[in-house]
């Protein structure tokens, strides 16, 4: 018992893998001094505003720039016309179409970047803007996705008109970006056919938009006498940024540093590369003097990537004991005024087919129409265009419409269908292989702890009294790490990520990776994998990212991709450098390596008490003491192309109250158990998790980016867009299953967007549920009390008995 | 974002007079609360101005109305009007038409049916108010209308109108717009439970 204290009180110094460690990045954080982008001040820097277009779809007849020029403080007022001799009025997004840096002769969308000010500040800049005189001819706008197919549709992408071969294949229409599918059509129609029951049910998943507290912006500036460009950057993929920045601007990616400093909330929002960081560029190079550009919070919400906008139709074919035979899907995708998601090249509908589920479900076909209209392009947001969280929506809110059609208990329901434990790894009828899975295991641990029959009995009791309850169950199968090579490249560049570990000869760590924080707490979790695989504390190992200089090259963190590939990365990196230190340990002890054996912080010679290296001694070893014909050092790289994807998934159980009056619901309960693997920093993944409920929950309850009939954008400020504060959230209770990936060096299979996707569903399926006594089937969000009210008012469940 | 509206005025003033008035393209401009015709630039084509000030902003617009068409016998204008903020973030256009009817006892009454269209910044911002604001704009609009029509006139009812078109407010006043906007929004909240 005294070596077992002893070895636990090693274990616990290192604060390793499964500790609920503090974040590092708190301290600085909390006292105001975190370094981001708007904090960045350069000597002579000078400030860029932009010019923006009122309409969603116009012509451009003219700019005039005298008033703004002759404004004391402005340096220059670049359009489309200025752009064009250095090419850079267009710029090719990460999807494989183009985007206007600057509109060039017509207006896409509203609040489109028409022009940029460079002033001495921004006041200035702000002020000039207003001076700039642009002429537009107001042309009729495409609001309506539904109607982008029509004959008779305006056409927003005039440029593309005799390009009828896009980046995924024939275009069908000026409007279409590409259709794409998946699944067998005539076996899935065949099960249809022979099925006994079938349902189908139309869904309208918004367009929304993340806030993160910091919005877009950067610093450019370049070096004329070394020709050096230097941008400080608000990204999620500073590499992929630095390989595009070299490609439009004809600089050696060795010429080129991009910084992303401490980001302040990403959401996808901060993957793409925006216009305003590509005139800041050439306005540093033009002017020799560095320029900030930061995005303001209308220019956020209203231009940088936004989320979803999918119009969806699911079909279930199942037998009337409730098992599903057959999935149908048809989606129309409002990709906006250019297609700027950020997909692997090969899915442009993202990972869309992993909509069958946590379920066995034997057959399925899903097509997906992308299409163009007069709205603000770049649906990366929110795992948008891996549009994960749209497909678990789909068959979520399917598995509820096929159970109240058969009028089953829409646990029942699932327990029917999960893929079970024995099937795994489970191939399913789209292509994916679904490592692990615990599905009934979590979902019984969920309803038993909720007190489900309950909660049943008192609905019952309820709908007596005329009363709205509602019992909302989701069993969410995530498909997250993108991804391994062979499936996933953004740009022609595999989807890998990567990180270098440098122990130094006191035993302290320094490691770098290709992927950048941004409220993550990397700096916190990956240390603690390095504690652990190599038996150094923690608190002695300091984790650098996002400075393309130093880092290694990765893909960025995106798509819950961090720990299942950078995190993979940083094991392989560090099982590399304890297969050293083990020939060094050797060397030291004076036997063969087949002699040692790991023991928590060291080797230790099997069988001889006290015959023991520890790491410390090891890395000090490294750099005086190495076996003959070893090279010293103790440092590695590793480039990580997982072999799969990981799968997370989770149940979710939520319960609401709704006001028959006004249509106020009351988040009674929120019950989220989550199954991300091996849990690297619980106490993270916690806050994660309630990070990405209460995102859940603002988009499920509030939030929409609503367009009027002539494009204007009506939902672009706070004072319309909701954003929940501690008054209007719910408490939530966290629960957890570990069922660890099978292929994951630790199995960990990354928890950032598994709230997000489930409780999205989770929200819908217990409001719905409140009028599924009356018939109701689905009801498109946002749920907010206006909406709510409608269906109540719709079914007269407010007039007096 | 485009509102209608559909807006009747009693003036307690013979239809003739109504009708005169109406046809006086600047007069009629200058009724609407912070309007003013700038330039004739033909005999159906005017420049103008429009300015309000809506809490913390003004908002200017620089725009062209056209005469689309008098018809004396229907006693009815109808003209368009289009403008853009002099910043250069939002846009508005109203298609308007504006008849004169015989009222009852020797009065009449100023009928109009516009489509207000707006675009921008201003529709983002204030689009959920603009109903109400637009409602209370033409009731401003309506006011000196009425107003101008009786001043013509030299008997007492003339004297108050006159006196009544010295005080009116020169661009569209915030806080009385705010005023009224609520006034009218807590009338229709009572009206309903009559």
């Amino acid at each position: 018992m005294v070596v077992a204290e002893e070895q636990l009180k090693r274990l616990d110094s290192l604060k390793g893998i499964g500790c609920k460690r503090k974040r590092k990045e708190d301290p600085r954080f909390v006292q105001g001094r975190g370094n981001y982008v708007d904090d960045i001040k350069l000597k002579g820097m000078l400030h860029a505003d932009m010019v923006r277009s009122p309409y969603a779809h116009a012509r451009i007849k003219g700019i005039n720039k005298e008033k703004a020029l002759a404004l004391p403080g402005v340096h220059a007022v670049l359009s489309a016309v200025d752009l064009e001799p250095l090419k850079l009025h267009w710029m090719p997004t990460l999807a494989g179409d183009v985007q206007a840096v600057l509109a060039d002769k017509k207006v896409h969308f509203q609040y489109q970047e028409v022009a940029v000010v460079i002033a001495d500040n921004r006041y200035i800049a702000a002020d000039a803007v207003e001076l700039v005189q642009v002429e537009y001819e107001e042309l009729p706008p495409l609001v309506d996705a539904h109607q982008a197919l029509a004959e008779d549709a305006p056409v927003p992408r005039e440029d593309l008109l005799d390009k009828m071969e896009g980046a995924h294949g024939p275009r069908k229409h000026a409007n279409h970006i590409f259709r794409w599918e998946a699944g067998e059509r005539e076996r899935t129609d065949r099960a249809f056919a022979a099925a006994e029951v079938t349902v189908k049910q139309d869904m309208y998943y918004p367009r929304v938009h993340p806030s993160p507290l910091e919005t877009c912006g950067c610093v450019a500036s370049f070096d004329k006498a070394n020709e050096h460009l230097t941008v400080y950057l608000t990204s999620q993929a500073p590499h992929v940024v630095r390989t595009v920045v070299s490609m439009l601007s004809g600089l050696p990616e060795s010429k080129i540093r991009i910084v992303s400093p401490d980001i302040g909330g990403g959401f996808g929002n901060k993957v793409g590369v925006y216009p305003g960081y590509v005139t800041a560029i050439v306005a540093s190079i033009v002017l020799g003097r560095p320029v900030k550009w930061v995005e303001d919070r209308m220019e956020n919400l209203s231009t940088t990537a936004f989320a979803r906008d999918y119009h969806m139709t699911g079909e279930l074919a199942a037998d009337k004991d409730g098992r599903i035979k057959g999935l149908r899907a048809y989606v129309l995708a409002d990709h906006g005024a250019f297609d700027a998601c950020a997909d692997p090249s090969k899915f442009p509908a993202g990972l869309f087919h992993i909509c069958t589920g946590s379920y066995d479900i034997p057959t399925a076909h899903v097509e997906v129409d992308g299409v163009y209209t007069n709205k603000a392009p770049g649906g990366v947001a929110y795992r948008c265009s891996f549009r994960v969280t749209e497909a678990v929506y789909l068959i979520e809110r399917m598995m509820d419409v096929l159970a109240q059609k058969l009028d089953m208990d829409k646990a029942e329901i699932r327990l029917r269908n999960f893929i079970k434990p024995g099937q795994f790894p489970y191939q399913t009828c789209l292509g994916w292989e679904i490592d692990s899975g615990s599905y009934a295991e979590g979902l019984n641990k969920a309803l038993a702890a909720v007190d489900y029959p309950a909660l049943r009995r008192e609905q019952v009791e309820k709908r007596a009294q005329g009363e709205l309850m509602g019992i909302g169950i989701v069993t969410f199968t995530e498909i997250v790490g993108a991804g391994p090579s062979r499936n996933c490249d953004i740009l022609g560049v595999g989807m890998f990520d990567s990180a270098e570990i440098r122990v130094h000869p006191t035993g302290s760590v320094i490691a770098r990776m290709g992927t950048i924080t941004q409220g993550q707490g990397h700096e916190t979790t990956y240390a603690q994998i390095i504690a652990t695989e190599l038996g150094l504390p923690s608190d002695q190992i300091q984790i650098e990212e996002g400075d393309t200089d130093t880092a290694p090259y990765g893909l960025g963190t995106y798509g819950s991709r961090s720990t299942p590939v950078a995190g993979a990365a940083i094991a392989m990196a560090a099982r590399k450098i304890r297969a050293k230190a083990s020939r060094i340990a050797a060397h030291l002890l004076e036997v063969s390596e087949a002699d040692l054996e790991w023991d928590i912080d060291g080797f230790k010679v099997k069988g001889v008490p006290g015959a023991v290296k520890t790491m410390k001694e090891i890395a000090w070893a490294a750099y005086n003491n190495v076996p003959e014909g070893m090279e010293p050092g103790l440092e590695s790289v590793n480039y990580y192309d997982p072999p799969n994807f990981t799968y997370p998934s989770g149940a979710y159980v939520c319960v609401v109250d709704i006001d028959r009056h006004t249509g106020a619901t009351r988040v009674r309960r929120f019950y989220a158990l989550d199954d991300c693997g091996t849990r690297i920093n619980p106490m993270i993944i916690e806050g994660q998790i309630h990070g990405g409920l209460n995102e859940g929950f603002a988009v499920a309850m509030g939030q929409e980016l609503p367009y009027d009939e002539s494009g204007n954008l009506l939902g672009n400020t706070f004072m319309d867009y909701f954003i929940p504060t501690f008054v209007e959230t719910p408490r939530w209770e966290t629960d957890e299953t570990v069922t660890p990936s099978p292929h994951h060096p630790l199995g960990a299979k990354g928890v950032g967007e598994s709230a997000h996707v489930g409780s999205i569903p989770c929200f819908t399926a217990a409001i719905v549920d409140a009028f599924a006594h009356l018939g109701v089937t689905h009801m498109d969000m946002p749920h907010n009390a206006c909406r709510v009210w409608k269906q109540i008012d719709a079914l007269g469940l407010n007039k007096p008995a | 974002m485009k509102v209608e509206l559909d807006k009747a005025f009693k003036i307690a003033a013979p239809a003739s007079a109504a009708w005169q008035f109406l046809q006086q393209i600047e007069a009629v401009a200058a009724c609407m609360p912070g309007a003013e015709i700038t330039e004739q630039i033909d005999a159906h084509n005017y420049k103008g101005k429009v300015k309000s000030r809506i809490g913390p902003a003004t908002m200017a617009f620089d725009g062209a109305i056209e005469i689309k068409g008098i018809d004396p016998e229907k006693r009815e204008l109808r003209l368009r009007g289009s403008g853009q903020d002099t910043k250069g973030t939002s846009s508005a256009s109203m298609d308007l038409t504006a008849w004169v009817v015989d009222g009852a006892e020797a009065g009449c009454e100023l009928k109009g049916q516009a489509e207000v269209s707006v675009n921008g910044k201003v529709a983002s911002l204030g689009g959920r108010m603009m109903n109400q604001v637009a409602d209370q704009i033409l009731n401003q609009f309506g006011k000196n209308f009425a107003d101008n029509v009786l001043a013509a006139g030299s008997d007492e009812q003339a004297a108050k109108a006159k006196a009544q078109l010295a005080a009116k407010p020169r661009e569209l006043n915030a806080l009385a717009l705010a005023w009224s906007v609520l006034l009218g929004l807590l009338k229709r909240l009572f009206k309903k439970g009559d």
